[in-house]
């Protein structure tokens, strides 16, 4: 099922603070392509503040973050840091989904311009190229009937799969689910979690920050378990669910199994 | 057996209202008002220089209401609206944008600029603009501290208008860019965010995703503003622009007739105020698209389901062709 190949991405303790709050104390981690790894923990433990770091959309305060083997909104020259521009910073971003909990869909646009609007912009292609590609996206979410609607016209989990499509019409190379079913009703998870399957199947590199045990047993490839803004465990799904081997897993295992 | 209890209530109730006697007492006060208002501006008549005319002087009305000097009047007060508008939007755009900048030195400035211009009269603006002249001469416009590339005289340059304009457009800006920035910050967060994750700029964001939906916030109170403005622009009459108050005041000076003449403009001020009301109400439906699940019907349409709504029910009646279901 899974392709295993280079780094996709590489954190090398990574430490990220607000203020005196340490979220992130030092994060050592690997993303292979194709990989499909979830991001497992108590709130607060820092596993959605890594994956916005991974994107850009927090700064690192130290260690070294690299997504395909590039610095992530650094360049180093001579054993400095530069930063990186607005302009590369945003180059980089558009190679990277990212899917929020609570979707985050432009309300002012319809379905077909949400998901045509950055491909559009960002990456200068022309209309009836993405709109072809839109249309199959959304087909394949299974909302095809649901183009020219607004989001307030659809359901919470039908919301959430527009977004999966909006990310995917970038055609990016990596990407990130910010617990992506949380804000779902339980009826309408399935739905989502099938399309994240089909994506994990197609071989995409995907990132997880999730409560669903289930997906992460079946789909994951890799769990990790985050705590107090470290990685506490790393494994196979199957065997950290059933054997874990710190207190603290264990402690929130037996807390949400 | 059936009892009082099984018998089932008839589908539509069939109840006495409660009587509310305060309600018609009022209502009666109301219209007696009404008809007393009525009949002194229409009827009643009162004698004036010997003889009988109407309290109101309709006559005086109606022979300069579309007169040439009136409607002069009437679109120097909507090009000194427009103009003064346009500016201060622009101004409110930009200072809420620098006022939401990271940088300490823009957003001071532009909360410098708001200071002043909210704390001061715009009648006093208006008249320190009007005397610039005495302040700056000579206008320049050149490299600062270095060689002038353009001379102007300020007396011929900033006309009453010119002042008038720059004054309302400058205090205006002032209010605009709160208006701008409540617009701004009452778009969510998330929003910029997942512009940003697909790789759009600051500026991308800004103008595609977080100003069309703040758009939504900022509309009504910039058709309050607009109209605010079409009757503030009655103070440059104060620094004799001829605007629809000057044009009024400059007829009564003459023939003394100063109520009609001041009905005139009222009536002048009432009709753009409610054409800008029907505006302001299609924009507001324009940028509702996406916030409401359905878009409030237009009067047009309302009109047409009220007509609609009647003949259906006229063929319900007794007597009438059965509809089929």
């Amino acid at each position: 099922m899974t392709v295993v190949g280079d780094a996709m991405v590489r954190a090398v303790s990574v430490r990220k603070s607000y203020g005196f709050f340490e979220a992130l104390r030092g994060i050592d981690l690997e993303v292979t392509t194709g990989e499909v790894l979830c991001l497992i923990g108590p709130s607060g433990s820092g596993k959605s503040t890594f994956l916005r770091c991974i994107n850009h959309l927090e700064k690192i305060d130290g260690g070294r973050l690299e997504v395909a083997g590039q610095l992530v909104g650094y360049r180093e020259h001579n054993g400095r840091m530069y930063e990186l521009r607005d302009r590369e910073v945003c180059a980089k971003r558009a190679e990277i989904g990212m899917v929020f909990q609570r979707f985050n869909l432009f309300p002012h646009m319809t379905v077909m311009d949400n998901v045509t609007l950055a491909p559009v912009m960002v990456k200068g292609e022309s209309r009836a190229a993405v709109g072809d590609r839109a249309r199959a996206l959304l087909a394949r979410v299974g909302l095809a009937d649901k183009v020219d609607n607004y989001p307030n016209q659809l359901s919470g989990g039908q919301q959430q799969r527009v977004a999966i499509a909006r990310a995917l019409a970038m055609q990016p190379k990596l990407m990130l689910f910010d617990e992506p079913t949380s804000a779902l009703d339980p009826e309408l998870v399935g739905d989502v979690l099938d399309v994240m399957r089909g994506l994990a199947e197609d071989g995409m590199t995907m990132v997880v920050v999730t409560h669903e045990m289930g997906f992460a047993r079946e789909v994951g490839d890799t769990l990790v378990f985050m705590d107090a803004g470290m990685v506490v465990e790393t494994g196979k799904p199957r065997e950290v669910l059933a054997n874990p081997r710190s207190e603290r897993t264990k402690a929130f295992l037996a807390k949400v199994l | 057996m059936t009892t009082e209890a099984d018998a089932r209530p008839e589908a539509s109730m069939t109840a006495v209202p409660v009587r509310h006697p305060g309600r018609w007492l009022a209502a009666v006060v109301v219209l007696v008002l009404v008809a007393m208002f009525v009949h002194t501006v229409t009827v009643s008549k009162v004698t004036r220089g010997g003889k009988s005319v109407h309290r109101y002087e309709w006559e005086v009305i109606r022979s300069y209401f579309l007169s040439r000097q009136v409607f002069d009047g009437l679109v120097v007060t909507l090009e000194l609206t427009v103009l003064a508008m346009v500016i201060g939007i622009t101004l409110g755009i930009v200072v809420a944008v620098l006022r939401l900048s990271p940088n300490p030195l823009l957003s001071t400035a532009s909360w410098l600029y708001i200071w002043f211009f909210r704390g001061t009269p715009v009648y006093v603006q208006l008249l320190f603009w009007y005397q610039i002249g005495y302040l700056y001469p000579r206008l320049t416009l050149g490299v600062p501290f270095g060689p002038a590339l353009l001379h102007l005289n300020a007396n011929t340059f900033i006309t009453s208008f010119v002042a008038a304009m720059i004054g309302l457009g400058l205090n205006e800006g002032a209010y605009m860019a709160e208006i701008v920035r409540a617009g701004i910050i009452s778009v969510d967060e998330g929003q910029t965010e997942a512009a940003q994750a697909l790789g759009m700029s600051r500026l991308q964001a800004m103008r595609r995703v977080v100003l069309p939906q703040a758009m939504r916030v900022i509309v009504p109170p910039t058709g309050n503003e607009t109209i605010s403005m079409l009757k503030t622009s009655s103070l440059a009459a104060t620094i004799s622009v001829a605007e629809l108050t000057f044009s009024v005041q400059t007829i009564y000076a003459r023939t003394y007739r100063v109520i009609p003449m001041l009905m005139v403009a009222s009536f002048w001020y009432l009709i753009v105020t409610s054409v800008l009301t029907v505006g302001q109400y299609y924009i507001e439906r324009y940028f509702a698209r996406g916030a409401v699940r359905q878009l409030p019907l237009t009067p047009l349409q309302k009109v047409r389901g009220q007509v609609a709504r009647i003949v259906m029910t006229r063929r319900d009646l007794p007597g009438a062709p059965a509809r089929r279901r």
